[in-house]
């Protein structure tokens, strides 16, 4: 048993609260264990356990380092790994500076500072790593029980990952807050978290954004891994992947280098952390810019409810780089439809259609379902009709605007495409905005990344207007372009039918949003 | 139709799982500042979010001015603010912008709800910080702004849950002058309270309900005829039966 008040104690009960927040199913929850939970998680990974020694039986002791490509792909993989546990532990940093939780209980404590960020730092090291020791620690316990103790390595490569994430991001945090100031830090921090995230998507696309000529470019990442092949095998570049694969002396380094950056960060960063978070505590309020102000009262009922969802969407930092995050992956494929002689119209016009569709899904939950101040409206002389209106339009012209550009130019290219295009992202963006406003719940905007727990019918009716708009969108290219045989036709059809059948039965379950 | 009550209800009745409002009694006269008053529990919120069109009532009828709230609910809601504990605020907008978006919802002319808004936030003080997000507002800077959103239609009857809770003393007097104000010129309030001082002091009639009932009603002096010196305090935990 922990002493009371020691690091040890306090670390003990900062995991009980992640093992409360994860058995409850999500943080703030009571703390009761959901047992269906629980029982549903041990049963998978039994059965990761079991696909393991499938694996690993197969594979048998391997003397000696495999192949270089393999020590190649391992090494991508274990990057991706870092770049996802570091968007990961931003959040979380942020989230301890900037939400607090039980900070002031501890700040007031007779508890040393440095016992507090230690501890702190730690808990957001275990949570970063959870998620893939639940999928990784299968191998190192099946290669125990089958004498390949190599994979054992599994857990001190990953926790190491884990401790150098979160000493980056907590870092990296802070060192926000001394360059920018709490208030601009919660905004940067979060943006560069979730495009962290998507670091590894825009480098697959990298080649294809750079690349000149007609000819198909060939995929970036093939060229990244190519010229990996030219560096030579003992490069710590890949001491990680030789650490996954047993390599005593990588681990040994990878452990170490973890463990100090994690002592370096307390030891250096301690006092300041305590300053970060005075800091944050003010940041809510932003100091009011001088000057005269500005009344506009003229405005009807539409124009306010638009007004004020869009800025209430534009002035929320985190919500908008989620949002953006969707952009980004629209990014390449307009790229492609300005850049290529030969347009590969089925591609871009399924794929505008899928992200058009997938934003307006995004924009219509949060603007129709996570209203601030339900009350507010429900007790107002405005009509219910006129307001959910209003928010409908609030929830697509953004996406009708950001899209009309590059629809624009495809009309111009091939106007027959373009046109059919239009039809389909316009299908799809109304389509998702009415199965939210008939079938969503209403909820808080924080619930917004895990809006598909909440209900499970309209993510289902989402996706099934978005696979299929996205579908016929396809299939309408495929067939302007050429005749087509039997089996498209009647895929055509099916997505057809599907498009146009989500809406009545959206409809046929709705039930009032306000 | 100056003759009509502020505000009418007849036998309201609403249930969650056991009865909130149970055969609820009550009129409020146009110009009264009416306390509502009882233990947690008693009912006086699900009124009140009944009153404001909140809430369906299970039975019994809610007049306001005249305006049957279940047939009229639009002429209804237009003579009423609602102004409940935890203020309807949006943290992302700035105090004009809010005010903005409450006189477009109540679909009032410009001409009328620019000088109101600029005379609300000079007179609570928030005129300096028009330029800040509410989100970081303090909890009294909050509340005076919805009250300040409550009043930007000149409602004629204010229906306020508690609104002086977590109040330092300066915005608490802010809150009841302008309550005063509103009621002198010839608006009615309905306000609950945990802090039986205000309602001593503010209101002209009191009422007090228990499990959804009106248990006893009228001026405080009325009140103390039944317990004569008694403070309303007194009366209060004697009627409810906490004493």
């Amino acid at each position: 048993m922990a002493r009371p008040g020691t690091a040890v104690w306090l670390l003990r009960h900062e995991l009980r609260l992640f093992w409360f927040s994860l058995a409850s199913g999500k943080a703030g929850a009571p703390r009761r264990p959901r047992w269906r939970v629980i029982g549903s998680g041990l049963l998978v990974w039994l059965g990761l356990h079991g696909a393991v020694f499938a694996l690993l039986d197969a594979i048998g002791p391997t003397g000696g380092l495999p192949p270089r490509q393999f020590v190649i792909a391992l090494t991508a993989i274990l990057l991706a790994t870092f770049l996802f546990m570091l968007s990961s532990a931003l959040k979380r940093s942020v989230e301890t500076l900037f939400d607090r939780g039980d900070m002031d209980l501890l700040l007031s404590s007779p508890l040393p500072s440095r016992s507090i960020f230690t501890v702190k730092l730690a808990g957001m090291a275990f949570g970063v790593a959870a998620l893939y020791l639940f999928f990784l620690a299968p191998f190192a316990h099946v290669g125990l029980l089958l004498g390949q103790l190599r994979w054992l390595a599994v857990y001190p490569l990953l926790f190491a990952l884990a401790v150098l994430a979160a000493s980056s991001a907590m870092l990296l945090t802070l060192g926000l807050v001394r360059l920018l100031g709490a208030r601009r830090t919660r905004v940067v921090a979060q943006v560069v978290g979730a495009l962290t995230g998507a670091f590894l998507f825009l480098l697959t696309q990298a080649g294809n954004l750079m690349a000149h000529g007609d000819g198909p470019a060939p995929p970036a990442m093939a060229r990244v891994i190519a010229s990996l092949q030219s560096i030579a095998p003992g490069s710590l570049l890949f001491l990680p992947a030789r650490a996954a694969l047993g390599d005593g002396a990588a681990v040994a380094v990878i452990g170490v280098l973890g463990m100090v950056t994690g002592l370096l960060t307390v030891r250096s960063t301690h006092r300041f952390f305590v300053r970060g978070l005075q800091q944050a505590a003010g940041s809510a309020r932003v100091p009011g810019r001088v000057g005269p102000v500005r009344y506009r009262f003229e405005r009807s009922l539409l124009q306010v409810v638009v007004l004020k969802e869009w800025r209430l969407v534009w002035r929320d930092p985190h919500l908008v780089s989620q949002i953006l995050l969707q952009l980004l992956y629209l990014l390449p494929l307009c790229l492609v439809v300005f850049r290529d002689n030969a347009l590969q119209l089925p591609v871009v016009a399924g794929g505008l259609t899928m992200l058009c569709g997938s934003l307006g899904a995004s924009l219509s939950w949060i603007i129709l379902l996570a209203e601030d101040a339900p009350d507010l409206l429900q007790s107002s002389p405005a009509r219910a009709g006129s307001v959910r209106a209003a928010k409908l339009a609030a929830s697509v012209l953004p996406v009708f605007a950001l899209v009309a550009l590059p629809l624009a130019w495809l009309v111009w290219r091939a106007p027959l495409a373009g046109l059919l295009a239009a039809i389909t992202v316009a299908g799809a963006v109304l389509s998702t905005a009415m199965v939210n406003l008939w079938t969503g719940r209403p909820a808080a905007r924080g619930e917004f990344k895990n809006r598909g727990q909440r209900s499970v019918t309209t993510r289902l009716l989402e996706l099934a207007g978005l696979l299929s708009w996205s579908a016929l969108a396809w299939l309408l290219q495929r067939i302007a372009e050429a005749p087509v045989g039997l089996a498209l036709a009647a895929g055509l059809g099916a997505a057809a039918a599907i498009a146009l059948g989500t809406l009545p039965l959206a409809w046929l379950l709705r039930h009032r949003v306000r | 139709m100056p003759h009509l009550p502020a505000l009418a209800l007849s036998g309201l009745v609403k249930h969650f799982g056991r009865p909130a409002v149970d055969g609820l009694n009550l009129t409020v006269a146009r110009g009264e500042l009416y306390a509502l008053l009882g233990p947690n529990g008693a009912g006086k919120t699900t009124t009140l979010r009944m009153v404001a069109g909140l809430l369906a009532p299970d039975a019994g009828q809610i007049q306001v001015l005249g305006i049957d709230m279940a047939a009229d609910p639009v002429s209804a809601k237009r003579q009423i603010a609602y102004l409940p504990d935890d203020p309807m605020l949006y943290g992302k907008l700035k105090p004009v912008e809010y005010l903005e978006f409450v006189a477009g919802l109540w679909g009032i002319d410009a001409g009328a709800a620019e000088p109101r808004a600029r005379e609300l936030l000079a007179w609570l003080d928030l005129e300096k910080h028009a330029h800040e997000l509410t989100e970081g507002f303090s909890r009294g800077m909050k509340q005076k702004l919805a009250l300040a959103g409550a009043l930007i239609h000149a409602p004629q009857l204010l229906i306020l849950d508690e609104p002086l809770t977590g109040l330092d003393a300066g915005a608490a007097r802010q809150v009841k002058d302008l309550l005063l104000d509103h009621v002198a010129k010839g608006g009615t309030v309905i306000l609950t309270t945990h802090i039986l001082e205000v309602a001593e002091r503010l209101a002209q009639r009191i009422g007090i309900i228990q499990h959804g009932r009106l248990i006893a009603e009228g001026t405080l002096e009325q009140l103390r005829e039944t317990a004569p010196g008694a403070t309303l305090e007194e009366l209060f935990l004697r009627l409810t039966g906490s004493a």
